[in-house]
């Protein structure tokens, strides 16, 4: 159900569930102590109230011990989130291109698609950009998302760690058919992404081993550093 | 606990109040000054972040396109700019002394300082739509081709300039409709030596139009 | 027990009182708070019952994939006119308009706002949005920009949408004179001897949620303008053709739009306050940390807006500064509520049918500001972002809890705003099916959204339909509910059941203090305030219930 595609993805749901089992449990304890009250201190049982005005050392225990547990819940988002933002050493760039109501997918070589296949085992950075209004890249499979903004450059990077098929949803909402911008994720098998990548692609003769595509992709770093810098 | 309780409760006027006799009228007779200015600072105060918006996006853009704000800049009247800012300040001024005239009962006085600041309020508006039209037969007026064809940041510096004097001007006109009402007022006795919390209002809002320029004419014109 | 200002025969309510004008006019012309506050709750609710309907039509097109009954764009109409309608014309008027229009006098102890003729211009403009939005509504093609308009789309599109938006700017200058006027009228109104902190705790949040609005209303203001000029002009300002930049439109809308769910969300604290403490009878727990870690929401709930823009593009620095920001308001919320909870300890419970309220909606908002604290983490609300989850986050804050709040000062206040007493079987039962209702309706939505169906789909895979189907019928069990509630209200009315007398409940709020409904100027007796505003010292709740029983006979 929950559909894990890469360990960002399980540490993000690690984070979800540490976050959600500290919510149950304050909402039991809420919950709990709320039912208990309200039988005990029924007024049949209790007809006179006893005035009482508050404690300020209970006050600063519920301040407190909140306050930890949500700093605790945000750094471990923060952490993830530093490590899906950290620039690595990419093994390939796609450029994503929104319209409506369509993605450009577009390869290093020039090669333009409409399902996306990448190889297993890579890290993959994406350079999202939009032509028209605001959309989201977003693969639910993966945990990531990232706006498309006109005039802006973003970018996103996951890595694959096993090969199927997955959803890539818009999550911006951006017009009419916002819900038809559904695209297919396909991790192939390294060997089978070369063959399909150097069919693709006419100006590479030699039918690539997979080495040789990654060697191709590390002469382009020096290229993708300036998109970097234009973020932010 | 009777019901003809009206006495106690500490209002002078009995006819003002609905208990017992539903025959009356209600009339509200609560008088508040120092309430009314309150309620006018916070007002100045809505006025000042309405304001602050277009100041967010000021600085958003300058700080995106520092180049093209310093050339946008420079095609600004300076001239124009600094009389304005004169005329508005001297205004500032004699809207105090029209309230320190009516305050003393002086209402001839005080009527001549309004229409003053009246004036210098009209006076600028003229100038304003010259130093506009200027621009507009330049061809840089929001949406024209020319300022199409410039770089990005000379369109949002433009827009932004029209936008922002053009509702402080907006402002302008609105801060006269109400010395119209204020002349008015005090030839016909509402607004008097007792009661000028009215005038004393305008003064304020006058104050703050006054200010709000203080920050646009720096901005546009002198920062470059 | 205050039972005695209850039974004056010969008083003359404000609905009876002989007025300068006749009929309609005798409304639309007063400056009595009592009556605008009357006005405000015919139009307000009102406008809930069109947004109830987009959202029962919404719900029925996710009952199946595909075309369900309405096609791709007038789904996108019917999400943001839902979202526009509940937000601008029902949510954040809502309970300040209503129930603090009516009560923030009376809790002072004074006989109107600071200032009622600003007071019925409010109403006035509040009236010319809501004409403008139905006008739009039934003669123009509908906006289909979401209810956040963000640019570029809101540039673009063909839809009508320069209506829609005049509307929410003339309602935002309403809500701005309203909050003007609550700041003034805390300041300057209360009766003699009353403090600031011994103000009742509705009473303190309507003073904070006027600070927000006077703050925060003005930013959307300026934002609404910029985009229609922008659309007719072409001033650059946010047209990424021109040079302008989408992200900044985002931050000039999260800057009001942020604050406004606390405009929405203090009030509604506030009541349960109220509530929590009469039918304890008992002072709140902590009354000053209530106060304060109100004004605390107030100020931190300004600084986290960008916890709306994880994924917009904004630089990462940002994003990890309002992340941390965001965990900060969940504190003085969880005060809150810890200290409601902490009020029922060795208190007298009574569970009458708005106290019952007042708990189940502590529970369904703690459901929803849970989960709020998933969207401020900031790698899970990278997945979360524009998802169902968000969907359901919200819609358990608001109709879990605010709503649920509303409906119980609805319920609390009902006898002195109308004089009567409503069937309290009903409305309990009312209450349970609305919370069975709400959960089935909205829980759904948190599984589908982490799986990832995203929000503002017209279509969806076949994988969530299950999802989809179980919310749809909690709509049906959700919207019951509420017909229930809202029937036993009128038949309550329309029958005449038994008077309610002047102080059924046996509350300690100056409210109380007088007959139902109130007569003009409300205090038949210069109220005298209290230095707790909830004094229950020496009562005893059997003392309490023969003496109401006396008065019931008494009157009728
Ligand atoms: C009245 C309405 C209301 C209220 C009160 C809240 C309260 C909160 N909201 Fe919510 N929110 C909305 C209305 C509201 N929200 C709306 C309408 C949207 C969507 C807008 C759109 O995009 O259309 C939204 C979206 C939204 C987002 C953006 C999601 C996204 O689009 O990616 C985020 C992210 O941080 C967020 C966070 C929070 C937090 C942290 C609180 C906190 O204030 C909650 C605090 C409460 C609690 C924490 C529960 C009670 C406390 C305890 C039981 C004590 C113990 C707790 C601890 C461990 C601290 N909200
Ligand atoms: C106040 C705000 C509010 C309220 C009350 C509701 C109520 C409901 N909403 Fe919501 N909704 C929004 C605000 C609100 N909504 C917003 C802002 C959006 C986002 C729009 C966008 O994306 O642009 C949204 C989006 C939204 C969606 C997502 C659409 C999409 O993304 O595709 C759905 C889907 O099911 C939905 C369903 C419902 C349902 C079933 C109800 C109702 O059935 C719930 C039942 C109603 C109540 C519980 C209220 C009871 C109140 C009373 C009884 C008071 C009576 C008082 C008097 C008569 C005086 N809403
Ligand atoms: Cu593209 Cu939504
Ligand atoms: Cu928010």
């Amino acid at each position: 159900m929950f559909e894990q595609a890469s360990k960002y993805a399980a540490t993000v749901d690690d984070v979800m569930i540490y976050v959600t089992v500290i919510s149950v449990a304050m909402l039991l304890l809420i919950t709990v102590a709320m039912i208990y009250f309200v039988i005990r201190y029924n007024a049949k049982r209790n007809p006179i109230p006893t005035p009482y005005h508050g404690n300020v050392a209970i006050e600063i225990t519920w301040i407190v011990i909140p306050t930890i547990l949500v700093m605790t819940m945000f750094f471990y988002g923060y952490k993830d989130f530093a490590e899906l933002r950290n620039t690595k050493e990419q093994d390939m760039e796609i450029s994503v291109t929104a319209k409506m109501w369509d993605w450009d997918f577009e390869y290093e070589n020039g090669t333009k698609t409409d399902t996306l296949y990448i190889p297993v085992n890579k890290t993959i950075k994406f350079n999202i950009t939009s032509i028209d209004v605001l959309h989201s890249f977003y693969i639910p499979g993966f945990r990531i998302k990232e706006d498309a903004v006109p005039g802006r450059d973003g970018f996103v990077f996951i890595t694959s760690e096993k090969t199927g098929t997955f959803d890539i949803a818009c999550a911006e909402y951006c017009g009419q058919r916002h819900w038809d911008m559904y695209k297919k994720l396909v991790v192939l098998p390294q060997d089978e992404f070369a063959a399909w990548y150097g069919e693709e692609d006419s100006n590479i003769e030699d039918k690539a081993s997979s080495e040789e595509v990654k060697e191709e992709e590390s002469d382009d770093v020096a290229d993708s550093e300036d998109s970097e810098s234009d973020n932010d | 606990m009777s019901t003809t309780s009206v006495d106690s409760h500490g209002h002078g006027n009995n006819a003002a109040h609905g208990y017992g006799d539903n025959s009356q009228l209600y009339v509200h007779v609560h008088r508040d000054d120092y309430g009314s200015k309150f309620g006018m600072w916070l007002f100045l105060f809505t006025e000042v972040l309405l304001f602050g918006g277009l100041f967010i996006l000021y600085y958003g853009y300058r700080i995106a396109y520092p180049q093209d704000y310093h050339n946008a800049a420079m095609e600004l009247n300076i001239v124009m700019g600094a009389v304005n800012t004169l005329v508005l300040l001297t205004s500032s001024l004699t809207m105090v002394l029209s309230i320190v005239a009516l305050r003393r009962k002086s209402i001839k006085v005080s009527l001549f300082y309004l229409g003053i600041t009246f004036l210098s309020g009209a006076t600028f508006c003229v100038n304003k739509y010259f130093e506009w039209m200027g621009k507009i037969h330049h061809g840089i007026y929001p949406g024209s081709e020319d300022l199409a064809a410039r770089p990005a940041g000379e369109i949002v510096f433009f827009g932004l300039y029209y936008l922002m004097t053009g509702l402080h001007t907006f402002h302008v006109i609105v801060g006269m409709v109400i010395m119209v009402f204020c002349y008015i007022f005090i030839k016909t006795g509402t607004i008097n030596s007792d009661k000028y919390i009215v005038l004393e209002n305008a003064g304020l809002y006058w104050h703050l139009v006054d200010l709000i320029w203080i920050f646009l004419f720096p901005l546009f014109y002198l920062l470059h | 027990m205050s039972n005695n200002n209850g039974n004056l025969k010969d008083y003359v309510s404000f609905y009876d009182v002989k007025t300068k004008h006749k009929g309609i006019l005798s409304w639309l012309l007063t400056t009595d708070h009592k009556r605008i506050g009357i006005m405000y709750l015919f139009s307000i609710g009102a406008f809930f019952l069109v947004g109830l309907t987009f959202a029962f039509l919404m719900r029925l097109e996710m009952l199946t994939t595909g075309p369900t009954i309405v096609d791709a764009q007038t789904y996108n109409s019917f999400f943001t006119l839902h979202g526009m309608i509940m937000v601008f014309l029902f949510i954040i008027p809502g309970i300040p308009a209503v129930f603090g229009n009516f009560f923030l006098p009376m809790q002072l102890g004074a006989e109107d706002v600071a200032f009622p003729r600003l007071n019925l211009l409010s109403y006035h403009l509040y009236l010319i949005g809501a004409l403008l939005a139905i006008f739009s509504l039934v003669f123009q093609t509908h906006i289909d920009t979401g209810w956040t308009f963000y640019v570029p789309y809101s540039l673009r599109t063909g839809t009508d949408i320069a209506l829609p938006l005049l509307a929410a700017f003339i309602l935002g200058f309403s809500s701005i004179l309203t909050g003007l006027n609550f700041v003034t009228t805390c300041h300057r109104m209360r009766v003699k001897g009353m403090k600031m902190f011994s103000m009742p705790l509705f009473t303190w949040s309507l003073y904070s949620t006027a600070w927000i609005q006077v703050i925060a209303t003005p930013i959307i203001g300026i934002t609404i303008v910029l985009v229609l000029l922008e659309r007719t002009f072409k001033f650059g300002i946010f047209d990424p053709t021109l040079g302008g930049d989408p992200v900044l439109f985002q931050h000039l809308f999260w800057i009001y739009s942020h604050p406004a769910v606390y405009i929405m969300a203090i009030p509604a604290f506030g009541i349960i306050s109220d509530v929590i403490a009469t039918f304890s009878r008992k002072s709140i727990f902590g009354y000053k940390v209530m106060a304060y870690s109100t004004l605390a929401i107030a100020v931190i709930g300004y600084m986290v807006w960008a916890h709306h823009m994880f994924t917009s593009g904004m630089s990462d620095t940002a994003r990890t500064v309002f992340s941390f920001l965001t965990f900060f308001v969940a504190i003085p919320t969880g005060v809150k509520v810890f200290n409601w909870v902490a009020t029922l300890w060795r208190g007298t419970i009574v569970l009458s049918a708005p106290m019952l309220f007042a708990l189940s909606s502590i529970f369904l908002f703690s459901i929803g500001g849970l989960t709020g604290l998933h969207l401020g983490t900031i790698s899970t609300d990278i997945h979360l972002h524009d998802t169902y989850f968000v969907i359901a986050h919200f819609h358990y804050v608001i109709i879990g809890g605010i709503l649920s709040m509303f409906i119980a000062g609805l319920h609390y206040w009902y006898p002195k705003m109308f004089g009567v007493m409503y069937n309290e079987k009903v409305a309990k039962t009312g209450v349970v099916l609305y919370f069975i209702g709400a959960n089935v309706l909205y829980f759904p939505m948190f599984i589908m959204g982490y799986m990832g169906m995203p929000r503002r789909y017209f279509d969806y895979l076949p994988e969530y339909q299950i999802y989809h189907v179980v919310s749809t019928v909690g709509s049906w069990i959700l919207i019951t509910a509420i017909l229930l509630m809202i029937v036993n209200l009128i038949v309550a009315k329309v029958k005449g059941n038994r008077i309610a007398g002047g102080n059924p409940w046996g509350a300690k709020t100056l409210e109380w203090a007088m007959p139902s409904p109130p007569p003009l100027l409300n205090f038949v007796e210069t109220p005298v305030a209290t230095e707790d505003p909830y004094d229950y010292h020496g009562h005893d709740e059997r003392v309490f219930i023969e003496n109401k029983e006396k008065d019931i006979q008494e009157v009728n």
